[in-house]
């Protein structure tokens, strides 16, 4: 292989790809980054089996071929290397990877290609193909991805559920004590339902990688189904899919609600930081009275306003009132305010919606004034014997 | 006053206390006669831990009805009739003391009918004395009934333990022999409801899957020893792999020649074959089936017969540690614990008792008293490193600097007067009990709610603690229901428990510490200490800087004197005079 590109275009692919490079891995050539010619481009490939990236990188090609590099040394050379053109020759007999950059000249020592694992292409995968907007899909993808469990105890719940019907998109994610639903309008139309799930991390890069490179996505799920491919403008995420059912999203939203309390998201949020200086050593309980409850409203001011409260023992105590329009019985319920801000943070629409049932069910976070259709569920704290 | 016989009745009392002291005396009994009856299918049937009632059902040989009522007479047995037979006893039975003692404290039932007669007798007795005698139809075999037990001894009623205490301990003495008969059919029924059924197929395995349940069973290797020639022993069961260990000895379980015996000698000779392969001041998991010669042993020594004396004790004490450990460093790769390091200080020591480290007390008589066994037994604490003394003073750690995290077990700090050692794990427990005890005081022990109940399976034990102690266990911030059979629903979790890896598994970590803690403590403070064990970090769980200074910060502020759920030192300290010696700068 001889080729020749532009640094900065070489380091801009290598960091797109570099994410999936195998930390620990008991086989070296994971722990290599995969550089190669495509089709009079160049073409670099990571991957630790779960995910697995792909990103192509415009180049002068005077000879095809291929090898893999350590991928941190390769990354960390590049990066560090003068904005010129970078030459690239391999030779094949050695294994080594030979590198001028201006007056910079290094050899690598690599593994070669043939080792590295297949990694299915996008023009020939086969399977069921939808597109979605890149724009829509990291939207998507920040509001959701975040709920996902991070142990392994019940590996469905670590994945984020991928759900296509019709002409619309739903991707949900769970821990044990949250829910986070959002769907969203395809261009198109499914002609079957597709239910997958992919692991958070893999959705996150997606998120990460779309934001950097925009345009359009072609979701691709193989017909064995255990294998779902993201392509994109320059690059291709592969992942492995999570087996299993995931629980029905559906049955844990609550259906109806007592109380109804809208806030300036912006707002909320900043209280509930403020709040979380005391509530840190209280194991992050934020209480949130709606109204004026333990008793009738006084005036229509105490009626419409949210108190958020928290208090240690030790430390003390600090609330802070802010205006809501509310809308129902007056109520007192306890959250993990951590729970609050990675919601409140997503949410999307300058005003938020908090519905309500009892200080034990559920409590449900929806944007207000947007079309977008995001539903959060978290579930409340309360003190023991109270 | 001058000496009199004392009337019958009072006699009879005082010779039922030696044999019937809890129910689970009581069901020993009964599961005893009915093996010696020769019985395929036992069902142990048990309301309200035995006080109500305690059914033995079984289809054994039955007695005829013409020596129905000499069962209940004292020393009336057919299992022993010369005293050279005592000797060479096979029966589990044989001093004919069980029926008559459980009668003497209870309204007893017994319904029985030998297979060959057509019709059965019923006879029930109140108190010892016989109320009515009648022809009955029975389905062949022996259903013994005991109600109301203690009712005319309120002094030893009073002195029963919660209805969980007793159902536990009565569930372990059934499946212990349904562990030493998997070739008899096993059922125990709770309250009504089926706490476990062995299939009675003669497979250890399948009686052991039954009872402990296929997390145990997988970690359990076969040991099929042969007779060995000279002593005409043999040592077979199962024993737990180097990833199956306990916090204590509940699961040492031996028997000897068929009977279910404790003996400090045994367990010894296991613990000594397991040294180095599972952690210290952890215990093994082992069944083991004892089998010698009967003139071997007298099992005459206990009045309830949980004790034997071995006339070889050594030869059985070598035996048992031999094919244990032949078994371990054939199945598995032995990796040795190195013994603890030479330079430590004192550590920051409990200002209560500490547990103690022998819990089941060689008793003065039994056989840990016999030279021979003495010879092949050491005393357990000589395994424990003994450590040198001198003082931290006071009950609150000097304002440490964190240096790092040693092994991502132990935390390592400078004090003013020199090197500490944090144990992690302990630490975090200190600091997560002394909260959790302020928050129940106020009532106030954050609970979150789960985002879809978790259902859990339980052992019969941990189920009926959590029946009995709901209350405690909701205050703790676990909100529990029985959902049928031995499956529960977990709504909420204590604060401290969320992230655990695995939620569902923490309540039944939680209840197996309170069960088996055996410091005297009350439920609710065997769970809280349980709970903020299984809230901790554990060993081995790496930290950054910033969640050790934290972790520092928080133990500074606690109390060290007050007990710790392990009794194990949380900081360990090398003093700096110590340093200098030993870098002979002194």
């Amino acid at each position: 292989m001889r080729i020749s590109c532009l640094q900065e275009n070489l380091a801009r692919g290598l960091s797109m790809v570099s994410r999936a490079v195998a930390t620990r891995s008991t086989l070296p050539v994971l722990g290599n980054v995969y550089v190669g010619t495509d089709g009079g481009r160049l073409k670099l490939m990571a991957t630790n089996l779960e995910i697995g990236l792909s990103c192509w990188v415009g180049a002068r090609v005077e000879e095809e071929g291929a090898i893999t590099v350590p991928a941190r040394l390769f990354e960390e050379l590049v990066k560090q290397s003068p904005p010129e053109r970078i030459e690239l020759e391999v030779d094949t007999r050695t294994e080594t990877l030979h590198y001028r950059c201006g007056s910079l000249s290094a050899s690598i020592k690599g593994i070669g290609a043939s080792e590295f694992p297949i990694m299915p292409a996008a023009d020939e995968a086969e399977g069921v193909r939808v597109r979605v907007d890149g724009d829509v899909m990291a939207e998507v993808v920040e509001q959701v991805v975040f709920a996902a469990a991070t142990d392994e105890t019940r590996p469905v719940l670590t994945g984020v559920l991928v759900e296509f019907e019709e002409d619309r998109m739903t991707l949900a994610a769970a821990d044990g004590f949250r829910l986070s639903v959002r769907s969203a309008r395809l261009e198109g139309a499914v002609e079957a339902p597709l239910r997958v799930i992919v692991p958070a991390r893999a959705m996150g890069e997606l998120g990460r990688i779309v934001k950097q490179v925009g345009g359009e996505i072609l979701v691709i799920l193989t017909p064995n189904r255990n294998q779902v491919l993201f392509h994109m403008a320059e690059v291709d995420l592969v992942s492995q899919l999570i087996e299993g059912t995931f629980p029905d999203y559906r049955l844990i939203i609550p259906k109806s609600f007592e109380t109804r309390v809208v806030v300036d998201t912006a707002r909320f949020l900043e209280t509930v930081r403020r709040a979380l200086i005391f509530a840190r050593d209280a194991a992050n309980i934020v209480r949130l009275q709606v109204g004026n409850a333990g008793g009738p409203a006084e005036t229509h001011e105490q009626a419409a306003r949210l108190v958020v409260r928290a208090e240690a023992s030790e430390t003390g105590s600090g609330e802070e009132a802010i205006p809501a329009a509310v809308e129902g019985a007056p109520l007192e319920i306890a959250f993990n305010g951590r729970y609050l801000m990675d919601v409140l943070s997503v949410v999307g629409s300058p005003q938020v919606a908090l519905e309500l049932t009892t200080p034990s069910s559920p409590g449900v976070f929806r944007p207000v004034g947007t079309e977008t259709e995001f539903t959060h569920v978290v579930m409340p704290m309360h003190l023991g014997g109270r | 006053m001058g000496i009199r016989v004392l009337p019958p009745d009072v006699a009879n009392k005082i010779a039922a206390g030696e044999v019937v002291e809890r129910p689970a005396n009581v069901v020993k009994e009964l599961v005893e006669n009915a093996l010696d009856a020769g019985a395929t299918e036992i069902r142990v049937e048990v309301q309200r831990g035995g006080r109500r009632l305690i059914r033995v059902a079984d289809n054994g040989c039955g007695i005829p009805a013409d020596q129905v009522a000499l069962a209940f007479e004292h020393h009336a047995t057919s299992k022993v009739r010369t005293a050279q037979d005592l000797f060479s006893v096979h029966t589990l039975g044989f001093r004919g003391e069980a029926l008559p003692s459980i009668a003497a404290v209870s309204r007893v039932t017994m319904l029985t009918r030998p297979r060959e007669q057509a019709v059965g007798t019923e006879i029930r007795l109140a108190g010892g004395e016989v109320v009515s005698t009648r022809p009955a139809a029975a389905p062949a075999g022996t259903v013994v009934t005991v109600e109301d037990l203690f009712f005319n001894t309120p002094a030893r009623r009073k002195f029963l333990r919660t209805v969980a205490t007793e159902m536990g301990l009565i569930a372990e003495i059934v499946s212990h022999y349904a562990l030493a008969y998997p070739e008899r059919r096993f059922t125990l029924v709770g309250d009504g409801r089926t706490l476990f059924q062995t299939p009675g197929t003669g497979e250890l395995r399948d009686a052991l899957l039954a009872v402990y349940g296929l997390d145990v069973v997988r970690h359990m290797l076969t040991l099929d020893a042969s007779l060995d020639p000279q002593s005409g022993i043999r040592v077979h069961g199962a024993i737990g792999g180097p990833a199956l260990h306990r916090a204590n000895r509940k699961y040492l379980i031996f028997f000897v020649n068929g009977r279910v015996v404790r003996s400090p000698m045994l367990t010894a000779a296991v613990e000594q074959a397991y040294q180095g392969v599972v952690p210290t001041g952890r215990h093994p998991f082992a069944v083991l089936k004892v089998e010698m010669p009967p003139d071997q042993l007298d099992v005459n020594v206990h009045p309830q017969k949980l004790e034997v004396r071995f006339a070889r004790g050594d030869e059985v004490f070598r035996a048992v540690q031999r094919a244990v450990r032949r078994l371990l460093v054939e199945e598995a790769p032995v990796h040795r614990y190195t013994r603890p390091v030479e330079v430590v200080d004192r550590p920051l020591e409990e200002a209560g008792s500490p547990p103690p480290l022998w819990p089941e007390k060689p008793r003065p008589g039994g056989e840990a008293r016999l030279p021979g066994a003495m010879s092949g037994s050491p005393a357990p604490s000589s395994h424990r490193p003994e450590l040198p003394g001198a003082d931290v003073g006071g009950t609150k750690l000097p304002p440490l600097r964190v240096l790092g995290q040693m092994m991502t077990t132990y935390i390592v700090c400078e004090g003013p007067d020199g090197l500490y050692l944090v144990d992690q794990h302990t630490a975090h427990e200190r600091v997560l009990l002394e909260r959790l005890r302020r928050q129940r005081e106020r009532q106030a022990v954050p609970a979150q709610r789960l985002l879809q109940p978790l259902t859990v399976e339980l052992t019969p034990q941990q189920l009926a603690v959590v029946d009995e102690q709901h209350d405690v266990l909701r205050r703790l911030g676990f909100e529990v229901e029985p959902f049928g059979g031995l499956t529960v629903v977990v709504r909420t979790l204590p604060e401290v428990l969320k992230d655990h890896p695995d939620p569902a598994a923490a309540l039944a970590e939680v209840l197996d510490g309170a069960i088996h803690d055996r410091r005297g403590l009350s439920w609710e403070e065997r769970l809280t200490v349980y709970a903020a064990c299984r809230g901790a970090v554990k060993a081995g769980d790496p930290l950054t800087h910033e969640e050790m200074v934290e972790l520092i910060r928080q133990l500074e502020q606690t109390d060290l004197s007050r007990t710790c759920a392990h009794g194990r030192p949380t900081v360990v300290k090398l003093s700096q005079a110590q340093l200098e010696r030993e870098f002979g700068r002194r």
